[in-house]
């Protein structure tokens, strides 16, 4: 996996953010930035060569898995690696996302572990196509 | 319809007139008269409750009016003072973090370099300039060590008193939830006696974004915690 790769975190709450971010840099990512919903993220997407997207469900404007959808249906944007981590725990939501085409998801509250675990797992599945 | 008190009345009325008992018929009079008394007063008597449940649902409505006067907005303002200074805590918290994280690190590296000179003294591979040089270096490291662990000391500090949130925003909390008891008390009672029928509750939207589910143990369209998430992912072949 490589620890350069840019990663792009969005969530509306900017403590969150600030704590993906951390954890992410405890992991060796430290080429990240910052959205703090769909409707500006997207451009930033658009914009940059991301590798990566970690975002929330719940938020104003677009949410996290409007934005998951409009990764998927853009043709420049469609194989990104998308992590959820959201408090969204409803059954049809997680299905809803793994249908939408989702990597990963973690419920929040969550761990380190956790997410070193699922970032780990993306990656995996990623450089070893079954 | 015929009314038979007044109809058996009246013939009673007329029966005496004809008879000449002028004494009867005055009886018979004063009890229709009587009789329509108290039609009037059941009447009355209704109006008085109409006016009465009337007035009790604009009190009703009013205590509403009131709330939402002043203790929603309130109420909002407290939220938002709430989420304000739990934010503060959580940057106030995190910035110490991000200070005493480097001062580990490098704690860390140091000590860890030191280590492998000394095990390199230990295997006689060290000349003597190198040896004080590694003494030096000891020396400066104890040195560090002592200031960092001070700075390590008061960043744990901050942290501890950026918890001082809880408190303040427990009380704040709990003065909003008392608010909304009385919301929720004026509704019912306004609910009751305007004898308005309760609408069935709607049906969950499954895939809207609610937030943190409270009680999650109880909700089976609900996951409860990550196990939770990773059983039903690997169930869809994730």
């Amino acid at each position: 996996m490589n620890k350069d790769m840019k990663i792009l975190i969005v969530d509306d709450f900017s403590t969150m953010r600030r704590i993906i971010k951390n954890l992410l840099r405890d992991l060796g990512f430290t080429n990240t930035d910052e959205a703090d919903d769909g409707q500006t993220a997207l451009p930033k997407l658009e914009a940059g060569d991301f590798d990566f997207l970690v975002t929330d469900w719940n938020m104003p404007g677009m949410q996290g898995i409007d934005l998951l959808k409009a990764v998927r249906a853009d043709p420049n944007l469609k194989d990104l690696p998308v992590l959820m981590v959201t408090a969204e725990s409803k059954r049809e939501q997680i299905v809803e996302a793994a249908q939408a085409g989702v990597n990963g998801y973690v419920v929040k509250p969550f761990t380190a572990a956790t997410l070193k675990e699922k970032i780990d797992k993306i990656f995996e599945r990623i450089e070893t196509p079954a | 319809m015929v009314d038979t008190t007044r109809l058996e009345l009246a013939n009673e009325f007329l029966d005496a007139l004809e008879d000449g008992d002028n004494d009867h018929a005055d009886e018979v009079l004063a009890a229709i008269a009587a009789e329509r008394e108290s039609r009037l007063f059941e009447e009355i008597g209704k109006l008085t409750r109409q006016l009465h449940d009337s007035l009790s649902n604009v009190e009703a409505g009013s205590e509403l009016a009131g709330i939402a006067e002043n203790q929603i907005p309130d109420a909002k303002e407290r939220l938002n003072f709430v989420i304000e200074k739990t934010e503060n805590a959580a940057n106030r918290t995190m910035d110490s973090v991000e200070e005493i994280l480097p001062v580990s690190e490098t704690i860390r590296t140091r000590a860890a370099q030191l280590e492998e000179d000394w095990s390199r003294f230990q295997r006689r591979e060290m000349d003597v300039t190198e040896f004080k040089k590694m003494g030096d270096e000891l020396v400066d490291f104890l040195g560090e060590l002592r200031t960092n662990s001070d700075k390590i000391h008061s960043g744990l500090n901050n942290i501890l008193m950026a918890q001082d949130f809880q408190d303040i925003t427990g009380q704040v909390i709990r003065q909003v939830i008392t608010v909304v008891q009385n919301v929720e008390e004026s509704l019912v009672d306004l609910v009751r006696k305007t004898g308005v029928q309760v609408v069935p509750k709607k049906q969950v939207d499954l895939i809207e974004a609610e937030g943190p589910q409270m009680n999650a143990e109880s909700k089976d369209h609900v996951v409860n915690g990550q196990d939770d998430v990773d059983d039903l992912l690997s169930s869809l072949g994730f």
